[in-house]
């Protein structure tokens, strides 16, 4: 085929190529222009997690259990242990349980303490630990975002270490401040947490065992609802190799509370 | 493409690389993900019993239709190849399927596709800005889908749905029913969330969260459904209990020791203070 000439299409090909080029070179030089002589004499210190959180989690939140219902808002029959992937030991000492035993603080351990039907309150202290309490049994479990700190005794609750997982920053724009720090916020992010030096504890009320081996990973998320309700969804996933098959995976959701009514702390103990 | 734009396309491109900031991550749920039935199995597998409204915003109006519907029903040719609307569909069994459609010439994201492989429940989600259409537009099983990410979580709002059911147990919602779903992915995990609004049968939004796990080599097969005569009926006739008829609807909490109270729904057995009730 004979190429065909196009002036006019050449001369516009041309005229881009200087026009990109001066850009490029205007991008560059401005770069170049917008770096200090000196670096700065001290870096900006990374802000406190409570300044840096994407999302407020703190005040009262309500469980509303419509999921697994005959699981959490009663006690289970002994031997009921439907969809938990217990092995043939965990199902061994599922059948141990005795309901004399219903109601014992071994129900309110991290594994499955927000399964329970619950009020949460959740509150800073200080810049770096989250507190989150429940009515439903008196708990409280401190939710650590800096250094793990050496582990000491075994407890209920366990060690938690908690750390922001910021969603991705828009294009083009500078980062903005978090929900905790003023200013708008950003979009989405969530909290992680992990759990670990747990006491042996319960799934269920009816004795459906985790074991101290367990690793608990749970993931915190804030949304409001079209009709301007504000939740929080607990994604839980329990890792115990002494009891399950397999990861042990659950959703939780609580609906925010204007205020702090409704607050009944019940501690936990046989026949409670 | 001629020699001559070679240098203005290599500088572009060199500009781009150099100043251009890319779009936002977005999350990338592309792929085939098992659902997680950690959480009520029994709903979800071998299905609902009778009767079974625990925990659920329902109005007095969802209650009666539900105590008029018989399973036969699901039996009668025009039902045997049903879907699930997609405010039941993520709660069923089957492989979920997650894939993308983007402009070929500016890789734009146009729309992203769910398929459930039972009843091959196939849903569209518009990312492009789209409004949804008028609200005589025609009424779907899965409805109109419009998408935007939120952070790192899509979400996406339904509408002009079909009457379809909020549980299968005869538990309905209206055909102006909507739907908001967030879909929240944590590695491996995906935690979906629904949010159905029915100002006919719910009192409350209901608010439900599925889990799924992605799988590294997924597959789906296909689902076809050519309905047949299962039961030889007169003529019009349509399963159904008329009032106070259904003889099942007590069985269910008579078999867990439930009372009528809980098992009957209502927004208030899903609250803590219902559980002290019961004790």
């Amino acid at each position: 085929m004979t190429a065909v000439r196009r002036p006019h299409a050449s001369r516009v090909t041309k005229r881009c190529d200087v026009l990109l080029a001066l850009v490029a070179i205007a991008g560059l030089a401005g770069d170049a222009a917008a770096q200090p002589a000196t670096p700065p004499a001290s870096p900006t210190p990374p802000p406190s997690p409570r300044a840096a959180a994407p999302i407020d989690l703190t005040g009262q939140w309500v469980a509303i259990v419509n999921e697994d219902w005959r699981w959490r808002m009663v006690t289970p029959p002994k031997g009921d242990y439907a969809s938990v992937p217990l092995n043939d030991e965990g199902r061994r000492v599922a059948d141990q349980w005795d309901p004399a035993q219903d109601g014992a603080c071994e129900a309110y351990g991290a594994a499955a303490l927000l399964r329970l039907p619950t009020r949460l309150r959740v509150r800073w202290d200080g810049d770096a630990e989250l507190v989150v309490e429940t009515d439903a049994g008196r708990q409280r479990r401190n939710l650590d975002f800096g250094a793990p700190a050496p582990a000491g005794a075994r407890s209920l609750q366990g060690q938690s270490t908690a750390k922001w997982v910021m969603p991705p920053r828009p294009a083009g724009g500078p980062g903005l401040a978090g929900a905790g720090g003023g200013g708008a916020a950003r979009a989405g992010g969530y909290l992680e947490i992990k759990t670990t030096n747990l006491t042996a504890g319960w799934l269920r009320r009816n004795g459906v065992p985790y074991s101290e081996d367990a690793v608990v990973t749970e993931y915190f998320a804030r949304f409001a609802a079209p009709n301007g309700d504000e939740w929080l969804m607990v994604t839980t996933i329990v890792d115990d190799p002494r009891y399950l098959t397999q990861r042990y995976v659950t959703s939780s959701h609580f609906r925010r509370e204007p205020d702090g009514g409704r607050w009944k702390p019940k501690a936990c103990g046989a026949g409670s | 493409m001629s020699l001559r734009t070679v240098p203005g396309v290599a500088v572009f491109g060199a500009l781009l690389f150099l100043h251009g900031a890319p779009a936002a991550a977005q999350t990338n749920l592309i792929g085939y993900w098992n659902p997680l039935f950690h959480e009520d199995v029994d709903e979800r597998i071998p299905g609902p019993s009778i009767g079974d409204y625990l925990g659920l915003p329902i109005s007095d109006a969802a209650r009666l239709r539900a105590e008029a519907w018989d399973a036969s029903l699901l039996s009668m040719p025009e039902h045997q190849c049903k879907p699930h609307p997609s405010t039941y569909g993520f709660r069923g069994v089957g492989v979920l399927r997650i894939w993308e459609d983007r402009d070929e010439d500016t890789q734009q994201l146009v729309k992203i596709h769910t398929h459930i492989a039972w009843q091959e429940q196939h849903r569209e989600i518009w990312m492009d800005g789209r409004p949804h259409p008028p609200e005589y537009a025609q009424h779907t099983w899965q409805g109109f889908s419009t998408g935007s990410f939120e952070g790192d979580v899509l979400v996406v709002k339904t509408t002009h749905l079909k009457a379809g059911w909020m549980r299968r147990n005869g538990l309905p919602l209206s055909d102006r029913a909507t739907m908001t779903d967030r879909f929240h992915r944590y590695g491996d995990l995906m935690t979906h969330v629904m949010i159905v609004e029915d100002p006919v049968y719910l009192t409350e939004p209901l608010v439900k969260t599925n889990g799924f796990l992605l799988q590294a080599a997924g597959s789906m097969t296909p689902y076809p459904c050519d309905p047949v005569i299962e039961i030889v009926r007169d003529p019009g006739f349509v399963p159904h209990y008329m009032p106070g008829q259904n003889p099942f609807i007590a069985e269910f909490g008579e078999a867990h020791g439930l009372p009528r109270e809980a098992t009957r729904g209502g927004a208030a057995t899903a609250l803590p203070e219902f559980a002290e009730t019961l004790r």
